[in-house]
């Protein structure tokens, strides 16, 4: 009875206890969102209030600086070169080091945001400006983070934030005039806008050419690699031809070289208008290659790649071109010869050198999370040497086989789809189509995009890449 | 607490004091204290585990024979420790716990050395023992967390990785510990069991993904020549 008189008073002691662990986040978090609503508010003084009230709370242990530093320095190399995930390991490692750093904190915010980790950029953020409630960049983190959930006044508070805390407000002007741009997510967008147009009209000149979101534009896609495109006329097979002309023509694709033309398609008036999967196939078909390899002489196999480079690189899947001795690539209307310039076997990646400089190429997008679940997805390639097959499904899943990171999707495929894009509706490429399930129905498989930009095989000083979910 | 989870709270408590024989060794109803607080922290119970808390706090603690001698091992241990003088560093502490019992230091690093070598059994035992002296001591929740990982009993390494989070001093720091092991750590019961413990708490985490596929012998590439560049995998067995 003794022991049961003893926790029924504990427990009672406990019951009037507040709930310890959940608290401290909740408390940064509630002081960050007020200077937000003040931001937004225009109010200076109540900004400058809760920034006291944030700056008054208890400050975490100092770390290990010493032992952060190389992580720190490994995670800002990774970054710099778009390697995110290893980015993330360093920058983690760093963190766990010492916790008490703004500068350490905003860097592992930031990777999660590339990484399309948005709520654990956002925690992180938050947190980091516990640490130092006046660190722009956190902000100008933030601010992305609520910009791509879609809260774009949030996003405007943060912003306008990150330009009070700026030491240099002309740079970080320019910052959100690029967010302004069509290329970043439409809350991103309006919130960069909104900030700009609250700023002091001393900061505002260039702001006020900027881009202002209209529905148009928030219905186009955002893809910039996609602008010179859209404006080119479309060059691509007859999408209306016979199916049996369309198959003798891919055939014969494998046993001589490729044609020097290709049919225009037939794009009537519903083609301009607002059909997501009419707009992505116009203006990624140009982009998307039939690649022909040959062996002993002869045509052997035939599959399908992307153009990643303005100066002609081309991405496919290895086994598409393991066994040649020769390559030839048509993109649009223009053909080359190619040469393996890198490959690998795991991810089943092959990257190709040809001479076809481009106006444009696809960007690559490093998002990969469960978000990515349930969007559109457009597959073009070249199955069975129908050239320029377009289908469509959704992402199904993602899995994880031997170590690579897949996009599950339910848009068709089938031999001559590898190595060919799987293309998100803003225009970004999320994968590389590569495998199906045999007697599937609809179980295909795309190599991430995100594996694609971790791999070696990347190269970002000639390749686009981007995270937006 | 709801009154369901306080009944509960409530239940395990008669239940374990009626299991726990009235004249058990104090070690013994400490390990008994420290194993509700796992299975609370495990289902998600705070005040349970609060309640858990306060009945260990009130435990007697053992005085020291000799605080200075104590003191002077700890610091031996400690040093053989950084120089990775496992046996050294264990004898060090071991004598460190005679000269004052009721020091956590001494037998968190037991069971920290126990753990490096192997001996989880020993391990568990002086954390626990750490635990009941220090209850709100994370860096021994989570060395406990890691002895349950090991031996793949994936509960109370959750229980024990939520009493971690709980308890640290630096949650967000906890949280991106707890991330790091949900993502990377090759141990299935420790990663699974920080995915758990994520999830209790509501707090963000991308696992690796999802389980592998099953093997599957249809997923082959398309365009893969007569010879597929992947080896079919084996049918999945009934």
């Amino acid at each position: 009875m003794k022991i049961l008189r003893e926790i029924l008073l504990a427990m009672l002691l406990a019951g009037v206890m507040p709930a310890a662990v959940a608290g401290q986040y909740e408390t940064i978090d509630y002081f960050v969102q007020q200077m937000i609503a003040q931001a937004i508010a225009g109010d200076d003084t109540g900004v400058q209030t809760f920034r006291e009230q944030l700056e008054n709370l208890s400050r975490p242990e100092a770390g290990d600086a010493a032992q952060a530093r190389l992580p720190q320095q490994q995670g800002q190399d990774q970054f710099a070169h778009n390697r995110f995930k290893e980015a993330l390991a360093a920058f983690r490692q760093a963190f766990i080091a010492n916790p008490a750093d703004p500068d350490i904190a905003a860097q592992l915010g930031s990777t999660y945001l590339r990484l399309g980790r948005l709520k654990e950029a956002e925690r992180l953020s938050v947190y980091g400006l516990s640490l130092m409630p006046a660190h722009s960049a956190i902000w100008l983190t933030l601010g992305q983070v609520y910009g791509q959930s879609g809260d774009a006044q949030r996003a405007a508070g943060a912003f306008a934030n990150a330009y009070r805390f700026a030491q240099d407000r002309a740079q970080l002007s320019e910052r959100l005039r690029q967010l302004s741009g069509p290329d970043n997510a439409a809350g991103v967008r309006d919130g960069a806008s909104q900030a700009l147009q609250a700023m002091p009209s001393a900061a505002r000149p260039a702001a006020d050419s900027s881009p202002s979101p209209s529905p148009a534009r928030s219905a186009a896609p955002t893809g910039a690699s996609f602008t010179a495109a859209a404006a080119a006329p479309p060059s691509a097979p007859a999408t209306g031809a016979p199916l049996l002309d369309s198959l003798k023509r891919g055939l014969a694709a494998l046993g001589q070289p490729p044609t020097a033309t290709t049919p225009a398609p037939h794009v009537d008036g519903a083609a301009n208008g607002d059909n997501p999967g009419q707009r992505i196939y116009r203006r990624s078909i140009p982009l998307t290659c039939l690649i022909v390899t040959l062996r002993n002489g002869k045509a052997d196999n035939l599959g399908s790649g992307l153009l990643v480079s303005t100066d002609g690189l081309i991405l496919t899947n290895d086994h598409v071109v393991d066994r040649a001795d020769n390559l030839t690539v048509r993109c649009g209307d223009r053909e080359a010869t190619a040469s393996v310039r890198r490959r690998s076997k795991s991810p089943d990646l092959a990257l190709l050198a040809t001479s076809l400089k481009s106006p444009d190429s696809f960007v690559l997008n490093a998002s990969y999370s469960q978000n990515l679940i349930g969007l559109d997805v457009f597959v073009i390639g070249n199955p069975y040497g129908l050239e320029g097959t377009f289908s469509t499904g959704v992402i199904s899943g993602l899995r994880e086989i031997d170590g690579v990171r897949y996009i599950q999707i339910s848009a068709p495929i089938s031999p001559g789809n590898s190595g060919g894009p799987v293309i998100l509706r803003d225009g970004s490429v999320i994968g590389i189509a590569t495998m199906r399930l045999k007697d599937g129905q609809n179980l295909n498989f795309a190599i991430a995009a995100a594996d694609i930009v971790a791999s070696g095989l990347f190269d970002p000083a000639r390749m686009k890449s981007r995270s937006t979910q | 607490m709801g009154d369901a989870g306080r009944m509960a709270a409530l239940a395990l408590a008669v239940w374990g004091a009626a299991v726990t024989p009235a004249l058990a060794q104090d070690s013994e109803r400490n390990r008994y204290y420290v194993q509700q607080m796992i299975e609370l922290a495990a289902s998600h119970d705070e005040q349970g585990v609060i309640a858990m808390q306060r009945m260990l706090e009130q435990e007697p603690r053992p005085t020291a024979t000799d605080p200075a001698a104590a003191a002077a091992a700890l610091q031996r241990g400690q040093a053989a420790f950084r120089q990775e003088d496992l046996n050294a560093a264990l004898s060090a502490f071991q004598q460190a716990s005679r000269s004052d019992p009721g020091n956590p230091d001494a037998v968190n690093y037991q069971g920290l050395i126990y753990r490096k070598l192997g001996r989880l059994t020993d391990s568990e035992r002086a954390l626990q023992l750490a635990l009941a002296l220090d209850p709100d001591r994370a860096v021994a929740w989570f060395q406990l967390a890691q002895v349950y990982g090991l031996e793949k009993d994936d509960r109370r390494a959750l229980g024990s990785l939520a009493n971690t989070y709980r308890y640290a001093q630096n949650p967000m720091r906890a949280e991106e510990i707890l991330r790091n092991i949900a993502e990377n750590e090759t141990a299935d019961s420790l990663r699974n069991a920080a995915v758990a413990a994520l999830r209790l708490y509501r707090l963000p985490v991308e696992p690796a993904i999802v389980p592998p596929l099953p093997s599957n012998p249809g997923i082959v590439p398309m365009d893969a020549p007569s010879e597929p560049a992947r080896a079919p995998r084996p049918a999945p067995t009934p």
